[in-house]
């Protein structure tokens, strides 16, 4: 697990700086999906692009070698989500629509084009993908640590789940119980005594 | 927003139409479930549709419920694999929970909620949330009983504790609650908003309580004979003769229209819901 890690490509190059045509239609497959939740007019073709976005992202996460945020992705946002909302869709009333696009508000638009660009200026200042000298990778307090002490301070291999359950439990803890209360509030909306 | 369906869309007081209520399988009709609601009408006292049709859609597929029959225990069994195999591999609690509960799904969509509803029962779903809260918070006390911190794995008396206490929170604490929650999320939005069943009516919290988990089911799915128009509005609904009669016939219902799936599970329940049904149909 920690082997995979390591920043450098199947060839033990680094691997910096350059997108391979995976990496890029994953992009253009997440950015036109995402725009058309955004645009489609209809809200079950909205769910459904929805679902498409989060199982491309899901494969981004892959790709970047975060396999964990990957199932999360592809169980919850993909699964999960897309399912609920189809079901919440199907308990309500539908319209019909005579467009398939909702009609783009210009200064909505211009103010997102705005911020947009303003990010990508941040661009070039953000490390590589890959590179051994991302704060990132290169800390020796964190990142370091982490992957060299994971298996001897806790005994299991995946660093991630080390540091949700033990070097972060407390947190996690927080997490479970905020799921749990999810639950609970979803009956007390819904006036509702029992799940099933 | 008017539907496509001319005989709701004909129907402009939905709430007080017994005939309405006394068609179960609004949802296996082809023509009003491929719509996704583009054929309910917009209730005329505005609110929300869900407490009148409650029915779930559900429409019998020949090519879903084989798939699901055939997929089905492989991805619950990689759900216990990414749950058990956490520590070692991409996974965790979390993730598995999640798999397990979207392969309660994949059974619901193909088989029918209310089947599944009937099942998997409330007990379970409450369990496994409950549970999981109970165990994670339990793992992290016995430390502090032994004098130590909350979630101080090494204090565990157990071998390897700290291994096994992670393993622990993550396959009995965070994979239950998840599971159990996500489950229950998908059942009670499947069931809808509950004009009756809030803590507002004594009755039908009473009823709730003291007949179990399918009570609240007599007022969703509308009264199979059709003798009670005020279905889902009127405070006494909770206690309604026959929720097993409601559901069983649409169980009855499902099992007829698939008269293929003989010694199938579901076949069963829907043929012994059914006896039930008729049984109860007698007694009115």
């Amino acid at each position: 697990m920690t082997g995979a890690l390591a920043p450098v490509g199947p060839l033990g190059a680094p691997v910096v700086a350059q997108v391979t045509a995976i990496e890029a239609s994953l992009f253009v497959f997440v950015v036109l999906t995402a725009l058309f939740t955004a645009l489609a007019r209809d809200v079950l073709a909205a769910v459904i692009i929805f679902g498409a976005y989060s199982l491309g992202m899901a494969a981004l996460y892959t790709f970047y070698r975060a396999p964990d945020v990957a199932m999360t992705e592809a169980a919850i946002s993909a699964g999960v989500t897309t399912v609920l909302l189809l079901l919440t869709l199907a308990k309500t009333t539908r319209a019909d629509h005579e467009a398939a696009f909702e009609s783009v508000n210009l200064p909505a638009a211009g103010a997102a084009g705005l911020l947009f660009g303003g990010l990508l200026l941040t661009m070039g200042d953000i490390p590589a993908v890959g590179s051994e000298d991302a704060p990132i990778w290169s800390n020796p307090d964190v990142s370091q640590w982490y992957i060299a002490q994971t298996y001897a301070e806790t005994g299991v291999e995946n660093a991630v789940m080390a540091v949700l359950a033990a070097f972060r439990g407390f947190d996690t803890f927080g997490e479970a119980v905020v799921v749990f209360a999810a639950g609970i509030a979803a009956l007390i909306v819904l006036h509702r005594e029992v799940f099933a | 927003m008017n539907g496509s369906a001319p005989d709701s869309g004909a129907d402009p007081d939905d709430g007080a139409d017994p005939d309405d209520g006394a068609d179960p399988d609004d949802g296996a009709d082809p023509d009003s479930s491929g719509g996704f609601g583009r054929d309910r009408p917009a209730r005329s006292d505005g609110r929300l549709d869900s407490d009148r049709r409650q029915g779930t859609p559900y429409t019998e597929s020949q090519v879903i419920m084989p798939t699901v029959k055939i997929v089905a225990p492989f991805a619950f069994t990689y759900g216990l694999f990414v749950t058990f195999h956490g520590g070692g591999s991409p996974g965790g609690g979390f993730q598995g929970g999640a798999i397990v509960a979207a392969v309660v799904f994949m059974i619901a969509f193909a088989f029918g909620i209310e089947a599944t509803r009937e099942w998997l029962a409330n007990t379970v779903v409450v369990a496994l949330a409950v549970g999981g809260t109970l165990v994670f918070a339990g793992i992290g006390l016995v430390p502090v009983a032994l004098g130590g911190a909350f979630l101080q794995y090494e204090l565990l008396p157990i071998p390897d504790p700290v291994k096994y206490g992670m393993e622990g929170v993550e396959i009995l604490g965070i994979g239950t609650i998840v599971a159990g929650v996500l489950m229950g999320l998908f059942f009670v939005l499947a069931n809808g908003f509950s004009d009756a069943g809030g803590f507002a009516d004594a009755d039908a919290f009473d009823d709730e309580v003291g007949d179990g988990p399918e009570t609240d089911e007599a007022r969703d799915d509308g009264s199979i004979d059709g003798t009670d128009p005020d279905d889902g509005t009127a405070p006494t609904d909770g206690d309604a003769p026959g929720p097993a009669a409601t559901d069983g016939g649409r169980a009855a219902d499902d099992a007829a229209t698939d008269g293929g799936r003989a010694g199938d599970d579901a076949a069963t329940d829907g043929g012994r819901a059914a006896d039930d049904a008729a049984t109860d149909g007698g007694e009115r």
